[in-house]
């Protein structure tokens, strides 16, 4: 094993870098990539290559090609570039490539190439074009920062939600600078430059000259600057080969390297790692890369060709025509594990492993030791987390074994990290592999995450490795599986050549009712292809109203939208196409579909009940509802019209439309409610007072009341009140008056329909028990009774009862029978039942 | 924990508690101190899951009542709208947030509608040109609130006039809504069965819901045997009856002055029209009620009653009782005859026959001997009366509705029965001895001398079926006809 760390380089006292190769390349580069523009993702993502023939002045008739690979050299997609002069390339943190033109134009391309859409940095660059571009990373997504001809610069801090900030002006500034970055701090993108020997930050509102903190004396130009992954440090190379690296506010100085190469590098990227215990500046120049820290001494490799640099979380890759590689700083648990004569406990799990492998008893000693010092349980962590850094199959697997023999000693090592791990190395290798291409270590994919990996996967079109994937990891399928068939769906309906049938086909038998599958979402995209019909088919297969309608209607197919709405029984989603008809069709056409609709026509009647009155009546009409024409005009007796005779019109169109409703009944009685109306009218003007929407038996009641009999009978005769009622009526107004002649005169009028019962009844209810007495005389025998006891005669009561031989009454008298003055009563009562029941 | 609410079979402090859930995660999602502005509509509802001390617990600060032109000063961060969707609503909350908008410090707006977010209210809001000034547009699924241990309630009073006047489903869509909220919390409710119009409908959509839920499999174990959607328009009569039990009885009395006589009078009508006794002709007692102008709504649901009881009035007697009332009561009147007519209510005698005495004799609904100390027969919920709702729920259960086939032909709708297949770890296995659970959901309202015979069946021993209640609203007769009545002026 000593030949294991031979290539790892120690930087300074603490730490060890380590250099080794991801893929050897086999792409097929026409050019050189000292000639391309290039630009490679983070995260192990895809290189972009762009012969810059704009750069060298040759004959620009040869269009350049465009050309996507793999992080292995896989060809992705090539394109003959036939836009404009492009001045920088970046990939999106959705893995999409910014070509950002000349003349402020950003084109988007998916990574097969795919056009995706275009945006503009501005009209200002227009005029001034762009001298420089970068395409730069935040928590929000991608920023665009540009630098135009006229030395200004203008950004977005998130190009899918463009809103462009031209940043202060540098004063004086007369040339380009000979350096600058974007920086992310507290949220907010700034830019750093540089001009001779100053510095300069721009944010929203200023422009401000900084200095780095301990900055060595001398300095007449910074050359290069890198900023960190995270946006946290910074590095700044000058004139005189002094390297500068601190923290990105300039306030901070980690550390100073002299390098004594005054040759401005190719690149300059920061080489660090999430704890790291020694970070460092990877610097290139054509033939050199040097490792620098906080040490005297840096790392330095020989560069045999042109290589790139791409800076990633936890290291930096670096490619050239031939190679992959990867250079990073190397984590804890592999240092203590493979440091040379390392007594970890990791390093002698893994030492007393291979013994027992030996069937040699040294393993037992190794064990013994580990265990008395009670560090076994730390030596199973320290095996399974360096497993996870491994590159190569063969060493994450001894490795794992180690752990595994190792937990065979323990009680309870609760088995999810290892599990988990091997989890982890399984899929981290499948991507790895290079017909995937997608070399991410194992920090990189733990903070992707694996939604997002799924997500790229799905981007590079692997759909059968990602729904392995989430089978192998059990994911649930609305996270995993029924996500990736949906993508896999909305590829497919771009597939232009094949018929809407044979897609609509493929993709329900693919997806059948996969829960989670959003057949909307499909549609959507197909109706974004111009493929109206395909959608509409798509969407037959769409559960979910509230999902087709939208989309329906987007599709102007409003119609089927309608009937979509009805089925589902959701009224709110009813109104909404039913507004989103009324505006697109014209009021025929629309009451036409009403028709045929009843659902949505009794649902539309409702609206306008409450927003459109006029639009109701016309509805009805159509209909010809007459009955609800006359409710409708009925309402519109009361609502609108104030003069009488308004009131009177609607009416007489009420009555109109019952009589074709043959409501003969209704009719009537309203045609019965204007000659009231009128006649109220009438007496409002000859009486005064307030007659107006009495009813017909309040209206008789307010003129007794007033002493206008004569009226009362006459108007009780005009509208035929019952007998029966017309009696109640003034038997009530008389006795409210407490006009007891008059009522008494009225009582001998002539024999009383209804009796004489109520009139002892109300005389009782104004307290007049004499009056009451007097009509109790008269009350016929069947409620003698009951007039009596109202009258408070219970013994006359009693006596009636008695010489009816009524049980019933005879209960009910000796109810009221209360208190010592109706004891004799109650035995009466009492005597006459013991006599009727010995009959 | 509201303790009444968990004594029953089916512990519906879930169903509370989830509600609760969901409101204290909307409240906190607009972080800070907040006014509420009401739906004044809401607050009955709200206060039967969350007092104020919860919402104040999420630092609500301050209550209003929704209200045209300005709110009143708060000084909070956040001022949240609980509305239903209505379109009228929106109109006031757009001049609300308009005149807050010109006094000063941002406000964060937020909207939460009660029970769904609409399209159609937003669309208003987007055309007032107020949609963007909200922050939070959530909807609050409050539909089934539970208010005893057996009883959920909507309580959306206008559910019956819609569905039977206006042919708005809105609030059948509601209780479906409900139903799968309560299957979500209490598993698949395996045997649907229903009689009427809207019971139908609802079913129909309770199926297609599962449908569009077919990602997330439901892996609780049923509470609920079956469920009965039972519309209010196949029964009629019940809630015209006065409910003769203790609470019915507070029900009905309460708000009414009645003399005892008067009162008395008025059942022994009620009972001979429910018994058959001469419902074809004019009646006297209601005469001399509307002679003597009692208040309409008595006047109302005893003419109601006597039509039900004969399936529909003479054509005579039928427009006597109209024309009487429209004289002494107002001609203004004939909208809500005519709404009554159309709900079925008051109607003429179509082909001259009288299908009451048929469902009366079948269904056993008038019973003569009644023991009103021990029962033994829901009758006594009615001294006499039993409520053919109920009888129907009892029918069901045993010995099944094939035995009632024809009376079911003749009361309106269609009836049916759906499956809810159930995997079979979830099938139950009954033990010997144990009571089926019915969720029985009245579409339209329900009484409660129909709740207190429904709990009667539940304890009776060797019953075999317990019943959770749910209705659009409770309600009695009087309320009922109220919400059937048009006043223009």
């Amino acid at each position: 094993m000593d030949c294991y760390t031979a290539n790892w380089n120690p930087l300074g006292d603490s730490a060890f870098y380590r250099k080794y190769e991801l893929y050897s390349m086999d792409w097929d580069l026409k050019e050189e990539l000292r000639d391309c523009l290039v630009a490679a993702a983070p995260y192990g993502g895809p290189i972009a290559l762009l012969r810059n023939p704009w750069r060298k002045e040759k004959a620009a008739s040869v269009r350049p090609v465009l050309e996507i690979y793999s992080a292995s050299g896989l060809p992705l997609a090539s394109l003959l570039w036939k836009s404009g002069t492009v001045v920088s390339l970046g990939w999106s943190a959705e893995e999409e490539l910014l070509c950002v033109q000349e003349d402020g134009g950003v084109l988007v391309y998916g990574l097969h190439g795919d056009f995706r859409r275009h945006f503009s940095m501005g009209n200002e660059v227009l005029q001034n074009r762009i001298l420089d571009a970068r395409i730069f990373h935040t928590e929000f997504g991608s920023g665009v920062a540009i630098l135009t001809g006229a030395h200004r610069f203008i950004l977005s801090a998130n190009v899918s939600d463009l809103k462009l900030r031209r940043m202060p002006e540098v004063p004086g500034l007369q040339g380009a600078p000979t350096c600058w970055t974007a920086l992310c701090q507290d949220r907010v993108a700034h830019i750093l430059l540089a001009v001779g020997p100053d510095l300069y930050l721009l944010d929203q509102s200023a422009c401000s000259a900084v200095t780095p903190f301990g900055l060595a004396p001398g300095v007449s130009s910074f050359l290069q600057m890198a900023v960190s992954f995270t946006y946290r440090h910074l590095a700044l190379f000058t004139d005189t080969g002094y390297i500068w690296m601190g923290t990105a506010s300039l306030k901070e100085k980690l550390c100073e390297f002299n390098c004594n190469i005054r040759a401005p590098p190719k690149q300059m990227v920061w080489c660090s790692r999430p704890r790291s215990k020694e970070r460092a500046v990877v610097v290139a120049w054509e033939r050199r890369l040097m490792v620098v820290g906080d040490a005297p001494e840096s790392i330095q490799f020989v560069l045999d060709e042109d290589s790139y640099l791409v800076p990633e979380l936890d290291g930096v890759r670096i490619f050239s025509r031939s190679t992959h590689e990867f250079l990073h700083e190397v984590p804890v648990a592999s240092e203590e594990i493979f440091k040379i004569a390392s007594m970890a406990p990791g390093a002698l799990l893994l030492e007393a492993q291979k013994e027992y492998e030996k069937e040699s008893q040294k393993a037992d000693e190794y064990l013994r030791e580990i265990q008395e010092l009670g560090q076994l349980t730390q030596a199973v962590q320290q095996c399974i987390e360096a497993a996870g850094h491994e590159h190569r199959p063969d060493m994450q697997k001894s490795l794992l074994r180690a752990a595994s023999f190792g937990k065979c000693f323990l009680d309870r090592f609760p088995p999810d990290s290892f599990v988990r791990m091997c989890q982890d190395l399984r899929v981290l290798n499948a991507i790895r592999d290079y017909h995937i291409g997608i070399p991410l270590t194992y920090s990189q994919y733990k903070q992707l995450t694996i939604q997002v990996l799924l997500d790229r996967l799905v981007l590079r079109r692997l759909y059968p490795l990602a729904i392995q994937i989430c089978e192998y990891l059990r994911l649930p399928e609305v996270q995993g599986v029924s996500r990736i068939l949906a993508h896999w769906a909305c590829y497919k309906v771009q597939q232009k050549d094949v018929s809407d049938e044979d897609v609509a086909r493929a993709i329900n038998q693919k997806l059948g009712d996969t829960p989670g599958v959003s057949y909307s979402d499909i549609a959507a995209r197909a109706y974004g292809c111009g493929r109206t019909e395909l959608a509409i088919k798509l969407l037959e297969y769409e559960p979910r109203s509230g999902e087709q309608v939208p989309l329906l209607l987007k599709m102007k197919r409003s119609k089927l939208a309608l009937s979509k709405a009805i089925e589902s029984g959701d009224t709110d989603l009813v109104f909404t196409v039913l507004l989103h008809l009324k505006n697109e069709l014209n009021r025929g056409d629309f009451f036409m579909t009403l028709r045929n609709q009843p659902m949505a026509l009794s649902l539309y009647r409702q609206f306008c009940k409450h927003q459109e009155l006029e639009t109701l009546k016309d509805l009805y009409n159509q209909d010809d509802n007459h009955q609800e024409l006359g409710s409708f005009h009925i309402r519109a007796s009361y609502a609108a019209e104030e003069r009488i005779e308004g009131r009177v019109a609607a009416l007489q169109t009420a009555a109109d439309a019952f009589y074709k409703a043959k409501n003969e009944f209704a009719a009537k009685a309203t045609e019965d409610q204007m000659r009231l109306l009128r006649l109220q009218r009438r007496l409002e003007d000859e009486l005064g007072g307030r007659f107006l929407d009495l009813s017909l038996h309040d209206t008789v009641t307010t003129l007794i009341l007033g002493g206008h009999n004569k009226r009362a009978e006459q108007l009780a005769r005009d509208f035929r009140i019952p007998d029966k009622r017309l009696w109640w009526l003034k038997l009530t107004a008389l006795a409210d008056l407490e006009d007891w002649e008059e009522l008494e005169k009225f009582s001998k009028s002539k024999k009383s329909p209804i009796g004489y019962l109520p009139f002892v009844e109300i005389c009782m209810k104004q307290h007049n028990k004499y009056e009451a007495k007097k009509y109790a005389s008269r009350v016929g025998p069947e409620q003698k009774v009951k007039a009596l006891l109202l009258v408070g005669d219970v013994a006359q009561a009693a006596d009636v009862a008695i010489e009816h031989r009524n049980e019933a009454e005879l209960s009910l008298v000796l109810s009221h029978c209360t208190g010592a003055t109706d004891g004799a009563t109650a035995d009466k009562i009492q005597r006459a039942r013991a006599q009727a029941q010995k009959k | 924990m509201a303790a009444h609410l968990s004594y029953g079979r089916v512990n519906l402090n879930v169903l509370r508690e989830a509600v609760r859930r969901e409101l204290r995660e909307f409240l906190d999602k607009c972080a800070g101190s907040k006014a509420i502005v009401w739906d004044e509509y809401l607050t009955g509802p709200f206060g039967l899951i969350a007092q104020y001390s919860l919402l104040k617990e999420h630092e609500v600060e301050k209550m209003f009542t929704l209200k045209g032109s300005r709110l009143p000063a708060a000084d909070v961060k956040n001022i949240i709208f609980f509305v239903r969707p209505r379109l009228e609503l929106m109109d006031i909350i757009a001049e609300n947030v308009l005149s807050e908008d010109k006094r000063g410090p941002a406000r964060d707006f937020h909207i939460l509608f009660v029970p769904r977010r609409s399209l159609l209210c937003e669309q208003r809001l987007k055309d007032l040109g107020v949609l963007g000034s909200f922050i939070h547009r959530e909807e609050y699924s409050l539909d089934l609130i539970p208010f005893d241990g057996d009883l959920l309630s909507m309580e959306s009073e206008g559910a019956f006039k819609e569905c039977y006047l206006e042919s708005d489903q809105t609030s059948l869509y509601h209780a479906a809504k409900g139903l799968m909220t309560l299957q979500a919390l209490y598993g698949t409710i395996p045997q649907i069965f229903g009689k009427g119009e809207c019971a139908r409908q609802v079913a129909n959509m309770m199926i297609r819901m599962k449908r569009e839920f077919t990602g997330s499999q439901n892996s609780i174990f049923p509470v609920f045997d079956n469920l009965l959607l039972l519309d209010r328009n196949v029964d009629l009569l019940t809630p015209l009856a006065t409910q003769l039990t203790y609470e019915g009885l507070i029900d009905e009395i309460y708000g009414i002055q009645n003399t005892s006589e008067d009162f008395f009078d008025k059942l022994t009508v009620e009972q001979e029209f429910m018994s058959g006794i001469d419902t074809d002709k004019v009646n006297s007692y209601i005469e001399d009620c509307i002679a003597q102008k009692h208040p309409l709504i008595k006047v109302l649901r005893l003419v109601c009653l006597q039509s039900v009881c004969n399936s529909g009035l003479k054509q005579k007697v039928l427009d006597y009782y109209k024309k009487e009332i429209l004289q002494t009561y107002g001609y203004e009147h004939i909208l809500t005859l005519y709404n009554l007519e159309k709900a079925g209510l008051l109607k003429p005698q179509t082909g001259g026959r009288n299908n009451y005495p048929t469902i009366r004799k079948t269904l056993r609904l008038w019973m003569d001997d009644v023991n009103e100390q021990n029962p033994t027969d829901i009758s006594y919920v009615y001294s006499g009366y039993a409520p053919l709702s109920v009888r129907l729920a009892q029918l069901l259960s045993r010995p099944g509705w094939r035995s009632i086939e024809e009376v079911l032909r003749i009361l309106p709708g269609p009836h049916f029965e759906e499956r809810q297949p159930l995997p079979t770890g979830l099938q139950k296995k009954r033990q010997p001895g144990e009571n089926r659970v019915t969720l029985i959901f009245f579409l339209g309202g329900v009484t409660f001398a129909e709740i207190a015979a429904l709990r009667f069946l539940s304890q009776l021993e060797d019953g075999g079926t317990e019943y959770v209640i749910a209705t659009t609203k409770l309600m009695n007769g009087a309320s009922w006809i109220e919400s059937l009545m048009e006043k223009p002026f």
